[in-house]
This record gives structure tokens, sequence and C-alpha cells, in this order.
């Protein structure tokens, strides 16, 4: 009997722990720029502009704002054709994402029970909510709503798919933190790898635009004039750094043959092996209904220096910052301050904006921002080491990542 | 392998020092607490929307709430109903601690909230206006209102609390998920000091979608009942105050109990229908992580929530892991019915109730238990029985096939001036016994289920 017997160690403020750091084997992302990090980076270089018209809702459901939704996406390619006709499209964009992260189908026999998935989103499926929820006013009675609709409604219904399309039988976590939850889902991921919670986790955001959607962040306002309004889902396979690759030998075998397959320039398009490390991941709260003034830079240049402590970073070494709020009329000035308090020559450290081209992506901002950073490092042979991944949310919520190249440790 | 080769994360002890509830049959943890403990029930007909043309009109409201009663910073009218109950749950929570309410927002202390429906009475009301108006008539105000985030952010925000505020929808497990995540945080030292619960409304869409499943009960919830016929739609909202036993013991708080351990898994095999094996295989992760084997379990709070299916599956599970002797193993769904994300909270809240104060929580409505679970089933029918349990374990399963299970353990103070020297002992224990990470994965790994 252990109950009153089991260990005590320290008390008070918070210790630093060692470690943590979180290993990036894998990425799917999908975007107006198309799918895989290398159509990604061809977008973020200019080479090719992503406008595209809504395929899923007539154009003319959608507020004045300039669009940019993800192509036409048949989840048929990727999962086959059996069991996908209840498939909402919000679960179908995490789908295509984890199935170009993992490579593929699970190979047979490949035991994944302690692998998992931590997802990001503001809302899950705000069609399927909506559709419900309109259901109930408009049916010639109040619950004729669809039944094999309504387990579509739960937040976590995209997660849960994920898991039952790979066999991923880990933690299971769904994270929601507005504006910042990609980064949180980072955040959760790196906690429950420290404590042994799964050895191997998918971890990303998922963000869908529908006219629901984007009229709501139409109305809430924040963004600046002609923003576009994005979608996308980026996942991340990641492990804790040193440790054993997880999932067995099948596992190796299928890492080391996607690795193996894909090209040293990187050039098709769906290779989800990738290669770079999550050094640190903090997030924090400085919200509230007397929220200091500056609050949100302060709160966020907190978690800089925190992250950056914990990645055992001087503040001079970091090369690049993918920013999250440049386009929100009152954030971009809170990021930005942020960033001057805390880097020493912070107006010469690169930027990289994917809100940019891919337009605002709410939820899934800090994942599409850290597949930024992944596509533009292996697309441009750079020799930048340390990036940053910053993130701001208007009701208060504040993140950053420190990210480090690959083989530049 | 078996499982107890898992080697328990290893950290700081963590307890449970405050509690704050608010539900159908109270607000305030003595109020629960004793509403429980009666078998009292808190399912009535519905009165939140209008019922018209709904064939089942029964649910767990909480009625006459105001939180502005009970909010120190926040306007109650820029939240939406579970925002309220969350920050009102997260204010009764940091009361009963006793902490000073000024020092929480200069420690590393954040909230995690779990969910089901988010904002769904915010959903709702979006939904009549764009019916009404188009959705070009939304109201920013209310859009504002509407993200899951607001959740969590609100107990931030009521508390001043600065650090992270993660709200968590793994729908109805999602508390287990957040009492996990948060024990996790404190436990590993990332946290002085975390709020986590959870918290949902009753809305119209949740209770249309439930019964078009045929899930809803017509009158009472009745948990492992042979007439069981399913759930009964309820809202409220839970914080529990972990902070570690150290710190507890310094400030001279009142312990209610101690977060042993938990365990988190997946069936990834269908959305809505549970897996026995994959709950089993999650009993075995949170006693593990725990360090407690099945014959030191005295009560399991059930996730229980009535339906012919979950019931069956939930003591399937449990025989998997138990053999036949199982311990006593109710579900307070039967008084206050399914309250979705704050579920496995308010569970949690009746564990450390029961360790602290001696009783079993009760199955409220029971007639006769099911012959069809088979034998050795005690559901505690009624009312309370005093009881001495020292080992509690907590359910959650929600669709997506989401597990999780919190174990919590009676904290005995008169054995508090021993602590040091037992942890000592038990740290040194635990150097020669863990296995590190990637041993503890093989190790699982193996079991299958």
């Amino acid at each position: 009997m252990t109950v009153t017997t089991t260990a005590a160690a320290g008390a008070g403020r918070a210790a630093a722990r060692p470690g943590g750091t979180l290993r990036i084997t894998g990425c799917g992302v999908l975007s107006a720029a198309g799918q895989g990090l290398d159509a990604l980076a061809e977008a973020l270089h200019g080479a090719r502009a992503p406008v595209g018209e809504p395929t899923a809702d007539p154009p003319a459901d959608f507020p004045p704002a300039p669009l940019r939704p993800v192509t036409p996406l048949d989840i048929r390619e990727f999962l086959g054709r059996r069991g996908t006709r209840k498939l909402d499209r919000f679960s179908s964009l995490g789908l295509a994402a984890s199935r170009l992260a993992l490579g593929g189908p699970p190979p047979e026999g490949e035991d994944r029970s302690t692998t998992g998935v931590v997802l990001a989103t503001s809302t899950g499926s705000l069609r399927s909510l909506a559709a419900v929820a309109r259901d109930t006013l408009v049916q010639e009675l109040p619950y004729l709503v669809d039944p094999s609709m309504f387990p579509n409604t739960v937040m976590n219904s995209c997660a849960g798919q994920i898991a039952i399309w790979n066999g991923l039988r880990g933690l299971n976590a769904t994270v929601a933190t507005g504006q910042t939850s990609s980064l949180a889902a980072l955040r959760h991921a790196r906690t429950a790898l420290a404590r042994g919670r799964a050895d191997r986790l998918l971890v990303g955001g998922v963000e869908e635009l529908t006219p629901a959607v984007a009229w709501g962040r139409h109305r809430a306002g924040g963004l600046e004039p002609d923003t576009p309004l994005g979608e996308g889902a980026a996942l991340f396979v990641v492990e804790p750094a040193g440790g054993e690759p997880a999932g067995g030998e099948a596992a190796d075998r299928t890492r080391g043959t996607s690795r193996d397959a894909r090209p040293e320039t990187g050039a098709e398009t769906g290779a989800g092996a990738v290669s770079a490390e999550v050094l640190a991941v903090e997030i924090g709260y400085a919200g509230g209904p007397a929220g200091r003034p500056g609050g949100l830079a302060l709160g966020l240049a907190d978690c800089l220096s925190r992250a950056l402590a914990r990645a055992g970073v001087e503040a001079g070494e970091v090369d690049v910052v993918a920013t999250g709020a440049d386009r929100h009329l009152a954030l971009a000035g809170a990021e930005e301050r942020a960033l001057r308090r805390v880097l020493p020559r912070a107006a010469d450290v690169r930027r990289l904006s994917v809100a940019e081209v891919l337009g605002d992506c709410y939820s899934a901002s800090g994942a599409l921002q850290l597949a930024a950073l992944l596509a533009d490092w292996r697309a441009s042979d750079s020799a930048e080491r340390i990036g940053l991944v910053t993130s701001v949310g208007g009701d208060g919520n504040v993140a950053c990542a420190v990210v480090c190249a690959p083989g530049a440790r | 392998m078996p499982p107890e080769t898992r080697a328990r994360a290893e950290g700081r002890r963590v307890v449970v020092t405050g509690i704050g509830v608010v539900s159908s049959v109270g607000i305030g943890v003595a109020a629960f607490t004793e509403a429980i403990r009666a078998g009292r029930t808190g399912t009535f007909p519905i009165t939140s929307f209008p019922t018209e043309g709904f064939p089942v009109t029964m649910a767990g409201e909480v009625s006459d709430f105001d939180a502005a009663d009970w909010l120190e910073r926040l306007t109650a009218e820029e939240w939406g109903r579970s925002a309220q109950f969350a920050a009102v749950a997260a204010r009764l929570a940091v009361r009963d601690a006793g902490i000073d309410p000024e020092t929480l927002g200069t420690v590393a202390a954040g909230s995690v909230m779990g969910t089901t429906g988010g904002e769904s009475t915010v959903l709702q009301e979006l939904a009549e206006a764009a019916h009404a108006g188009g959705l070009k008539s939304l109201a920013p105000e209310v859009v504002w209102r509407l993200p899951a985030s607001r959740i969590a952010n609100a107990v931030n925000s009521e508390l001043g609390l600065t650090g992270e505020a993660q709200t968590v929808p793994t729908a109805c497990s999602a508390s287990n998920f957040a009492l996990g995540y948060a024990y996790d945080l404190v436990s590993g030292g990332e946290a002085d000091l975390m709020l986590a619960g959870g918290a949902d409304a009753v809305n119209r869409a949740t209770h249309a979608g439930f019964f078009q499943l045929g899930a809803l009960s017509p009158d009472v919830c009745r948990p492992f009942d042979a007439e069981r016929a399913g759930i009964l739609t309820a809202e409220g909202g839970v914080v529990l105050l972990l902070e570690p036993l150290t710190a507890a013991l310094a400030r001279g708080a009142r312990i209610y109990a101690e977060l042993l351990g938990y365990g988190a898994n997946c069936d990834a095999r269908h959305m809505v229908n549970p897996d026995a094996g994959s709950i089993a295989e999650c009993i075995r992760l949170a006693q593990a992580d725990a360090g407690v084997g099945p014959e030191e379990i005295d009560y399991i709070c059930a996730h229980g929530t009535g339906t012919p299916t979950n019931d069956a599956t939930e003591i399937a599970a449990a025989r998997m892991v138990f053999g036949d002797r199982l311990p006593p193993i109710s579900s307070i769904k039967s008084a206050i019915g399914h309250t979705m994300g704050a579920a496995s909270g308010l569970g949690a809240v009746i564990c450390c109730m029961a360790l602290r104060d001696g009783f079993l929580p009760p199955t409220a409505h029971l007639r006769a238990v099911d012959p069809k679970l088979g034998p050795g089933v005690d559901p505690v029918p009624g009312t309370a029985r005093p009881a001495r349990p020292r080992v509690a374990q907590n359910h959650g399963f929600a669709f997506g096939g989401n597990n999780a299970i919190t174990l919590f353990g009676r904290y005995e103070a008169d054995r508090s001036s021993k602590v040091n020297e037992a942890s000592e002992a038990s740290e040194a224990n635990r150097a020669n016994g863990a296995h590190g990470r990637v041993a503890a994965g093989a190790a699982s790994g193996g079991e299958g289920t």
C-alpha cells in the first residue's frame, strides 16, 4: 500500500526539469498551398500565390473577405473507399494530415498502443455543430437531427477518427486555447511524453473554413481589413529526443523507408519525414477583466524568456521568428513588443509570416507556423539554427516554442 | 509483461485541497456531497429551452443559477453558461482551499478544464440568430463567447492566474483528462498549483442528439438496473485544486485526498461504442501509474451512464482486471444525470469525499441489479453506505474512444508527521524500481487487451 508513503520531491516554486525536448520525425500539412512541406515552401517563397475558391460550399455564402481554402480534398485518396461516407470535412482534413505525417496506412501488425494524439481545435467541427443546432430549429420535430452526424459534433471527434484510422491506442487528447491552441497542444504533448504517458504522439491543429466560421470571424473583427481567412491542418509526429524510436521494429522500418525514399532535396510533395527539435514550449495567460495595459506583450515576453531559458538558448542565437499575429490589428503590436523586449537585435531577426500566404488559420495557426518554419528550412538549405514560433490571442492566451533546425545541435 | 512492471511517472505527491461544485443538487462541495449521499435526485423537467415536440423532457439542470452571486472579478454576462459554471466552481474551490486569492497570480498556477459541448448554449443562440437573420446578423459579442477555450480562460480570469489555461474538450471523460494533465504539471514540477475540472451546459442540440441515438431515459437514470433505459443530459461545473503535498502541509491545508495517478488511452475502434478490452487496459494503466494493485481498490466511481451498453461494457471491463471480486461500483449519474465534460470531475469529488468522510456513494433509483451483469455487482443501491475506503478509482469514457481513469487515495493526517521519512524511503524504492520511459512503454506495449 503506497498511499501515504510515496515520494514527495521538493516544494514551493516549480523547478525546471531537464529534458522535455521533442524530436519531430514526421509532418503532414494541408493548406491553401496544397499538400506537404514542399508545396508550402513554394508558396512561402512566392513561387505560387494560393488563391482558390471554396469548393465545399457555395462561394456566395461567404463574407466579403479574401479566402484561402484548402484545394479540393478527396479523403478516399488517403483512406480508400470504405467507411468514409460519414466523415465530416473537419475530420477529413485531420485524417489526411495524419496519413501524410505517418507516411501512409498503419503497417500490418505494428503495435501502436503507446502512440497517441494531441489535437488542437477552437470549437471542433463547427459545420457539424451548426448543422445539428440548425436541425433542432428547422426540422418538423426538434429532435430530428441526423444521428449519424451527432458524434461528429463532439470536439474530440477528429482525434478519435485519427486514432481509429491509424490504430493509435495511446493517450488521445484534444486541446483548445483559441488562437494559441496548436502551441498549447505541443506543450500538452511535451508534458505527456516527459511523464511517460506515451512514447510517440501525433500533435498539431486543424481548422476548417465554413460559411459560419468565416462569418463568425468576420463579424468578430480584430483582423486587418482584407486579411485572408484560411484553413488547414498540420500534424507532427513527435517523440522524446534522446529516447529510442517508438513503435517497435515495424515502426523503425516504416520510418526508415519513408526517410530513405525522400530525396535530399525533398522535392516530392507528401513526404512526411522531417527532422527538427522543439526545445521548449511555454504558454501563459495575460487576459482577465482588468488585464494590465500591455499585458499581452509582457505575458508573451515572459513566455519567451522562460522558453529560451529552458531550451538553453541565448536570446541572441535566435535566427528567425515565425510570427502568428501579423495580420491582427491589436495583437501584432503586442507580439512585436514582446520580441523587442526579449531579443537583443529583434529588428534584424528574420520574420516568417505564414498568415500572409495561407490566411489566418486561427487554432491551426501555430501548427502551420511550425510547418512553415520546417518547410522553409528544408527548401532553402538554410544555415539558420534556432527559430521561434509565437502566438497571441485576443482572449489573453500567449504561447511560444523554440525550434532547432535539423542537425543544428 | 505484467502491468505492474510499468514504471510510475516520477515526481511530487499531489493532493486535493480545495473543491468547488456547481450542480443540480447543490452549489458547493458540502451541499453536493450531502445530496449524493442521500440519493437525492437533481433531474427534473427541462426549463432552459422549449421542449415542445420532444418526447423526453427530463434533464439535470442547475436551476436558479446566477453566476454574479459568486463571481468576484468576472462580469457574468460577458461569458457563456459553461464558462460561468467553471469560473464559479473555481472561485468556490479557492475559497474552500483557504488560499489567499491574491497570491494565486504570483505563482506558477493555471487551469485545465474539460468539456463536451463547450459553450453549447452560445452556439444555440448563434444558430437561432443565423436562422432568423442570416449569418451576417451574428452579434460580435456573442461570437466572442463561443470558443471552447473560454472555459479555462474564465477560470484564469476570475482568479488572476497567469499560467496556462487549457480547455480539454475530450467529451465525456474530459474532466479526468484535465485532472491527469494538471496532475502531471504539478507532480512534474511544471506548476505550483493547478485548478482542474470541467463544465458543460444543458442544451437543445445535445438533448436531441442523444435522443436520436436512443440513449435518453424517459424518467430517471438507473445505472446497473435491469430496466435501465439510458442517460439524462445534465449540466454543471467542477474544479479541484491540486497542489504538492509538501506545499499543502507547509500551509496547514485541509487535505481531501491524494491524487495517486491516472491512465488514459483510446479504443481506436469505434466512435460511440465502448470497448471492454480497451477500458480494462486503461484501468491497468491507471493502477500501475498510481502504484496500486486491483486488490487495493475499495470503490469504483463508475462512468455508469445508465445505457444498457455502457454499464454492461464497464462491468465486463472491470471483470477483466478484478476477476469476480469486483469492488463496490456505483454511479452518481443516477442522481444528477450525465453532466458530460463535468462528469468525471464530479466523480472525482465524490471519491475524495468518500475517502475523507468514510462512505460509499450510492446509485440512486436502483430497483433490481441487472442479472445479465453477472454475479457480485454491488452498486450501493439507494443511499450512501458507511465504509472506510482507502483507494477509489474514478472512471471516465467518451465518444471517440477516449478513456481516462483517475485514482485517489485517502490521506491519513495522523501520519503526516512521518511524511518526510516516508518520502525518503519511498524515493529510494522508486529510484530502484523505476525502469524509465522506454522500458515502461515496452511493458505496456506487450500487454495487449
